[in-house]
């Protein structure tokens, strides 16, 4: 389950996991692995095509 | 209906209008990017002109989320210098850094300061064009959006900065701490980086033209328009019987900002066009005049704005020509444009503005106080800019290597051709091709 509240009266942070630690946990990593990972595939690309080029 | 519910819908009202207008002020701010992204490609050269959009396209996608991830915490916990303080409601996994209904205004504010961010990464993208590797320019991008600038930024355009607290720095529209910053990184990385292949022939800067610019000066328009969104996000909306503010505490209104944001435009122009009857740099005096008068848009009558912008741009492009006689190759003079226009304003708050009080006990503005707070924007921009792209020029990180200049970017890295119709890919490089090399340009 990733809705924090079961009645929107009284409600506050409405996002997925927020009363779960673990939830913002694997999101968050999985946000910063797709930001590092776009880094790692540019450098790939760069060295494929400017092998290629040579 | 009763006194509490006309008080209740009154105040949530306000709370709305305020995001309302951050909301627009950040959508606003996109046409920078757009502005820029028609600027650099017009800028470039065919063969590279993909390239340099692409580039554009993905400073703002790496800068959003690294200012989510570090930048959004670094503004609030290093009010002080370097020693963080408390500031746990910005770190990604607060409950503070998602959708919460009786939370508006961290969303909102954490956006326009994003796209604050992503303008320093663009200014940086600029000057760095048809020879730096995507993957450098975009590590640097999102160190410089969502780290360098963002840390001056706690420093001096905060209300408990020490820039603030023990100088009375005063850069409202942040010529110091977006311009000056980005525009003194991208000098640092230039010097690593080196001119492209032609730029200079025995010592002496050779023109390289742009391919269209017809189509950079419309993107430099663009920017102005986005000016507005930037602008007036550097604004406090307060909401109550406080009003307008500065970022510093002190009254202003939209109206001040106004006045002195079209004096700094017209002057920009004008002083650019007198000093270089060139279309480029005329367009350019426009983001020049205003970055020199935003630092005192609050403050400064609107004839003398004037001056001190068209003062501004009449130097700018003398200085973009300087940048080129010590060698170092600013394809669309984001140094004079935005590091000297940034510090000039900033300077000229501390001679124009010496005096006027700030809020509270917060000491005065003053010449000395401005001149320590250009120095110190200078520094921070500079210094992790020459750096980091030295580690990374060490380490052969940074630059594409020769033959892939000589090719030209697009035909190498990208799987599409910009004008396939008009100007074939092939017809830019094929006298530049070794032999065996003319099915690549399939």
């Amino acid at each position: 389950m990733s809705s924090p509240i079961t009645t929107w009266e009284g409600a506050s942070a409405v996002f997925t996991f927020a009363d779960s630690p673990m939830g913002i946990a694997i999101s968050l990593a999985a946000a910063v692995g797709i930001y590092l990972y776009l880094n790692l595939s540019i450098m790939k690309h760069e060295k494929d095509a400017f092998d290629k080029h040579k | 209906m009763s006194v509490e519910t006309l008080q209740s819908t009154f105040e949530m009202h306000q709370s709305m209008n305020v995001e309302v207008f951050y909301w627009w002020c950040t959508a606003i701010m996109f046409m920078i990017h757009a502005g820029f992204l028609a600027y650099e490609i017009g800028a470039s050269r065919v063969k590279n002109a993909l390239t340099s959009g692409m580039k554009n396209i993905l400073t703002l996608s790496v800068i959003i989320p690294t200012f989510y991830f570090f930048g959004w915490w670094i503004y609030n916990a290093f009010p002080n210098g370097f020693i963080p303080i408390d500031a746990s409601a910005a770190l990604p996994w607060s409950t503070s850094m998602g959708p919460d209904v009786t939370d508006m205004g961290t969303g909102i504010f954490f956006a326009a300061f994003a796209l604050f961010g992503a303008t320093t990464g663009s200014i940086l993208s600029g000057a760095v064009i048809e020879r730096i590797r995507l993957s450098a320019f975009l590590i640097l991008a999102a160190i410089l959006g969502s780290a360098v600038w963002i840390l001056a930024g706690a420093w001096g355009w905060h209300p408990d900065g020490w820039l603030l607290t023990e100088l009375g720095y005063h850069d409202v529209g942040a010529s110091g701490v977006v311009h000056a910053v980005a525009g003194f990184f991208a000098l640092g990385v230039l010097m690593n980086l080196g001119a492209r292949v032609g730029k200079f022939k025995d010592g002496v800067a050779m023109y390289i033209p742009p391919h269209n610019l017809p189509m950079s000066l419309i993107g430099l328009m663009m920017i102005i328009v986005g000016f507005f969104g930037f602008l007036g996000g550097c604004i406090i909306f307060n909401g109550g019987d406080t009003g307008w503010t500065t970022i510093y505490g002190n009254p202003t209104n939209l109206s001040a900002f106004a006045f002195n944001t079209l004096m700094g435009f017209a002057g920009g122009v004008l002083g650019a066009y007198m000093t270089s009857r060139e279309p480029f740099w005329t367009m350019s005096g426009g983001l020049g005049g205003i970055i020199s008068v935003a630092a005192g848009l609050d403050l400064y009558y609107p004839g003398l704005a004037f001056v001190v912008a068209a003062s501004g741009g009449a130097l700018m492009p003398i200085i973009g020509r300087l940048v080129d006689k010590l060698g170092v190759d600013d394809a669309v003079g984001a140094v004079a444009v935005h590091g000297f226009c940034g510090l000039y304003g900033v300077v000229m708050v501390g001679v124009f503005c010496a005096g006027y009080p700030n809020v509270g006990d917060l000491p005065p503005i003053s010449f000395s106080g401005q001149l320590l707070g250009a120095v110190i924007m200078a520094l921070v921009g500079f210094i992790p800019g020459w750096g980091i792209s030295y580690v990374m020029k060490k380490m052969s990180m940074l630059r594409v290597p020769p033959h892939v200049e000589v090719l030209g970017l697009d035909l190498v890295e990208i799987p599409a051709k910009p004008y396939p119709e008009t100007v074939p890919a092939n017809a830019v490089v094929e006298n530049t091709l070794k032999p065996g090399q003319e099915n690549q340009l399939a």
